[in-house]
């Protein structure tokens, strides 16, 4: 027997799981079916007929939800955690929600394991926590992408390992005065981890039959490029978030203050560590929630602060022609030449990931704009900048010795002038346009790996190689 | 005759502002009303018309109201107005010289 009205429940159904289309639009299309079926069973067809008919003549749903995507963009920001009248999405999008607070509290709740084992003052063991970190933060958000991406279990929970191995690592290695393999550590884990959650938000690069997967898979320069765009935004969004979480925290003490209350050890016990370990994973679900709505903010930020770097960097190149001196005695100079050396290669990245360069045709010769250039002269003199810094560290060791830190340093740097020279290559022969700028993105994207197998460097070998000093 | 995309897609807003202009009509009626007029030529597929009609609302072209029909079902009512009414002249206008070139090019100038 024909039951027409779980057939039209199942048809609503369908049309919902598109995404795009809400209630109102829903009730519509309905009316529309039974007016339709009302006209044929009139002309003599059977019910099952004229729903069969119906559901044809109203075409094909998922060309229907694209049409209505394309006028409903404007208002797609408000989708960003308002709730939809699509039912499916709707419930689905509870679900997440739920897991992504668990998570946040697993975040939290990691950050007290130390506290099991007697290491609870985070003020007395601040190394121990530094070190612990990234593994307490990144660890929820390599869940939740393995979940996001419904990734392949067995593998997933494989590469999920290095997180555990990880902790054990830091955690037995020893840390001996002045702990510079231990601070080093401490910094370049999380590179390493960011890798490992680049696995998991791109999922392996070969399938269960080990057939490579060149489309999609960790990597892909695109999946990388999209990679970077999500580590961009989701630290924007941590910033923000962790702003007004400061202020409510003051806010909190300061009202407690007023009625006699000390608020602040529990505060500092329980408040500050959930609120921090659970940023990372909220962030990453605000910015994986909001990738198809709305434009990026790091690349905008990318284009205004281009400009402003290649000042700061040309200032600096004058600076240092005027007092040449300084940068090799002042060890402080060069720490800080290294973190705008750094800022510069993000600044690349991001402006290279807000540049529309899919495009393959012959129009793609005319898209070198003013950017590339201003790109471009930064790239220069980061070259020089990175080459002062270089023979600041040569000094440095030829007079001191090898150290742990300025090992890393020699090594980063090292990395970075490569890198460097790699993409003003790759821009010169764009301008000669002798290659796309999509060459230039894959190279640069490849490169990462190399700050990976570094960082993996840095965190496994340095401090066995530097006696754990 | 199969008329291509393109065609449907350019023509689709006069013609439904057209039959709007006569009287508020809802989506099921405009379709019907467009496969008589087009003697069966012009095929839409129902569920591209209410893109459509939602587009001409979000560009204030038409206005819409729920309304019940004899048989108790709830049905989208649409409504020209005065910006639809415009828009709707500017583009048979355009269609009309599109329409008088090809005339011309067939039968000579002559017939002006």
């Amino acid at each position: 027997m024909f039951d027409l009205e779980s057939q039209i429940r199942q048809w609503k159904t369908h049309v919902y799981s598109t995404g795009s289309i809400g209630q109102n639009d829903m009730e519509e299309l309905e009316s529309h079916l039974r007016d339709s079926m009302d006209e044929l069973t009139d002309r003599g067809l059977s019910t099952e007929e004229a729903f069969l008919l119906a559901v044809r003549r109203m075409g094909d749903i998922e060309v229907i939800h694209e049409e209505f995507s394309k006028i409903s963009t404007e208002d797609l920001w408000r989708q960003l955690l308002v709730p939809t009248d699509n039912p499916i999405t709707a419930r689905r999008n509870r679900k997440e929600l739920g897991i992504v607070i668990g998570l946040a509290l697993l975040g939290g709740l990691l950050s007290k394991i130390p506290a099991l084992f007697g290491y609870g003052d985070m003020d007395v063991y601040s190394l121990l926590y530094l070190r612990n970190a990234s593994i307490f933060a990144f660890f929820p958000v390599a869940i939740y992408l393995i979940w996001k991406r419904s990734l392949p279990i067995l593998r997933s929970l494989l590469v999920l390992s290095i997180f555990p191995s990880g902790a054990l690592l830091v955690n037995v290695y020893p840390s001996y005065e002045p702990h510079h393999t231990g601070l080093l550590l401490s910094l370049h884990l999380p590179m390493l981890l960011l890798f490992v959650l680049l696995y998991f938000f791109g999922g392996p690069a070969i399938n269960r039959e080990g057939q490579p997967l060149y489309a999609t898979g960790w990597r892909n320069p695109n999946t990388r490029l999209n990679f970077v765009r999500f580590v961009g935004e989701s630290f924007i969004y941590a910033i923000l978030i962790g702003m007004g979480g400061m202020v409510l925290i003051a806010l909190t003490t300061g009202t407690f203050d007023l009625i006699k209350i000390d608020a602040f050890p529990f505060i500092t016990a329980w408040i500050a560590p959930f609120g921090f370990f659970g940023l990372f994973i909220v962030a990453a679900y605000l910015v994986i929630q909001k990738k198809n709505l709305i434009e990026s903010i790091a690349p905008v930020l990318a284009r205004i602060f281009t400009p402003l770097f290649l000042l700061v960097l040309i200032s600096l190149i004058v600076a240092f022609l005027i007092t040449p001196n300084q940068a090799y005695e002042n060890r402080n100079m060069l720490i800080w030449f290294d973190i705008i050396l750094a800022l510069v290669l993000a600044l690349t990245l991001y402006s290279m990931s807000s540049k529309d360069f899919s495009s393959n045709n012959a129009s793609a010769k005319s898209q070198i704009t003013f950017w590339d250039f201003l790109s471009f002269g930064l790239i220069i003199s980061a070259v020089i900048v990175d080459t002062i810094a270089l023979s600041g560290i040569s000094m440095r060791l030829s007079a001191y010795g090898f150290s742990a830190n300025r090992t890393a340093a020699l090594g980063e740097n090292l990395i970075l002038l490569v890198n460097l020279l790699l993409l003003c290559v790759g821009y010169v022969r764009y301008f000669l346009q002798r290659q796309t700028f999509q060459a230039i993105v894959v190279m640069q994207m490849r490169f990462l790996s190399v700050y990976g197998v570094w960082a993996a460097c840095v965190v496994i070998v340095f401090p066995l190689l530097f006696g754990f000093r | 005759m199969h008329i291509p995309k393109d065609l449907v897609a350019a023509s689709a807003t006069p013609i439904v502002l057209s039959i709007l202009q006569k009287e508020d009509s809802y989506g099921y009626a405009i379709i019907r009303k467009v496969q008589d007029i087009s003697d069966n030529q012009m095929a839409w597929t129902d569920g591209m018309l209410y893109p459509v009609l939602h587009r001409l609302e979000s560009a204030g072209f038409i206005d819409s109201y729920w309304k019940e029909s004899l048989n108790g079902r709830r049905r989208k009512y649409y409504h020209i107005t005065e910006a639809g009414i415009d828009e709707c002249e500017i583009l048979i206008s355009q269609w009309d010289i599109v329409h008088r070139a090809l005339h011309r090019l067939l039968h000579g100038k002559a017939d002006d």
